[in-house]
């Protein structure tokens, strides 16, 4: 059996004895192959780097310094834009919204003025909450004693009550729609009802 | 006020202070020194490895501009990594850990031109004459463009083994592989090397 890859290296750098391998005498294939090795490691040995000018060390060391230097004051830089006035103050006031948002049980709640959870919404309401499950934002929302009085008075608003009340603003989709001719109004009519139609609309 | 190229150091029980000139200390001390914000001490330890690191930067791209590119980079790491450098080592096998990760890195990036034989400052003096210097200038630069032609890991083997006298052990740590790769990569290179030159370029 020919000698493996580690035996060979071990031989060629002579960190083993061939006489200690009775394999190497027999094989003439693994001899050449050793020889080989040992001819190539020679002549990569025998090539010197080329020697820069006696000047060259000197520009070098400088050229470290330098770029050392710049290294330092980039990182100078960095970390004095990150921590600016007008950076760190916005950067704090998110953070600390990530960690008011992260910790509050329910979040929904901070936008929408809820009360808490652990006080008990009015029976009325409560009434009205739990025939809308299960959806649990819209219970929320049921409970809001602010939401619920606007429910209560816009219960019989028609239309044209709330356009006159300034309710559809201009620009918006509301106010598109009260502005629209009698043909404008007929088409949409016509695609509203064409949506509704279709399975599962 | 205490002179740029002293280190002061803590005397017995801190009650006194020793002031040592920083050419004297050894490369522990200067790391420290340096960790200390001397920045004097990293020069010095840049005066003593930079021919080193240079060569080894050289081996790798066969070229001087970019080898003197790399050895900056590799200095300015080494600066950068002070803090991390663990004292297992010594501080010149820590350099040229960090040389074989920054020079595998920029020659995998791109392929290096080698330098023309016109370029080369190296002149041997053995050389009986004129034309035997350029066949040896010649050979060498073949030998040169070969190594820089192998596989990088092999390419690293052999320079680190080959040129900086390294084990396999301290290969296999600077390039985070085993002693069994190591050889495989040295076995493997030495190879590829006879098959570049071929059996007139040995």
């Amino acid at each position: 059996m020919h000698l493996t890859i580690e035996e060979f290296v071990d031989v060629a750098e002579g960190a083993r004895s061939e006489a200690s391998l009775p394999h190497v005498s027999a094989c003439a294939a693994c001899r050449e192959r050793l020889a080989a090795m040992r001819t190539a490691i020679r002549t990569a040995a025998a090539d010197d780097v080329p020697e820069p000018s006696p000047l060259f060390w000197k520009g070098l060391s400088a050229r470290v310094t330098e770029a050392i230097d710049a290294d330092l004051a980039a990182r100078r830089q960095w970390w004095a834009a990150w921590t600016r006035p007008r950076v760190l103050v916005p950067l704090s006031a998110v953070a600390l919204l990530a960690i008011v948002v992260a910790t509050t049980p329910n979040p929904n709640a901070l936008w929408r003025g809820a009360t808490p959870a652990t006080t008990s919404p009015p029976a009325e309401t409560t009434a009205r909450a739990a025939t809308i499950e299960p959806a649990s934002d819209m219970v929320d929302l049921a409970a809001d004693p602010l939401l619920t009085l606007v429910s209560d008075l816009s219960a019989n608003m028609d239309w044209e009550s709330a356009a006159a009340a300034g309710l559809a603003e201009r620009g918006s989709a509301d106010h598109a729609v009260t502005h629209m001719n009698s043909d404008e109004l007929r088409a949409l009519k016509k695609l509203l009802q064409e949506e509704l139609a279709r399975p599962g609309a | 006020m205490e002179s740029p190229l002293t280190w002061t150091f803590p005397g017995f029980w801190q009650m006194a202070t020793v002031d040592v000139p920083l050419e004297s200390l050894d490369e522990r001390a200067l790391v420290d020194a340096c960790l200390a914000g001397q920045r004097e001490a990293f020069d010095l330890i840049v005066e003593r490895h930079r021919r080193a690191v240079y060569q080894l930067c050289y081996r790798f791209v066969a070229n001087h501009e970019d080898a003197s590119d790399l050895a900056q980079d590799v200095f300015v790491r080494a600066y950068r990594g002070l803090r991390k450098f663990r004292r297992q080592s010594s501080i010149g096998t820590w350099l040229y850990r960090i040389g074989v990760n920054v020079c595998i890195n920029r020659v995998s990036a791109r392929t290096l031109p080698t330098e023309p034989i016109a370029e080369r400052q190296f002149v041997d003096p053995k050389a009986d004459s004129g034309s035997d210097r350029l066949l040896q200038s010649e050979r060498r630069a073949k030998v040169r463009a070969a190594i820089a032609q192998l596989p990088r890991k092999q390419r690293a083997t052999l320079i680190l083994r080959v040129y900086h006298e390294m084990s396999h052990q301290e290969i296999a740590d600077a390039l985070g592989s085993s002693v069994g790769a190591v050889k495989a990569n040295f076995f493997h290179a030495l190879g590829n090397l006879r098959k570049l030159l071929g059996p007139e370029g040995l």
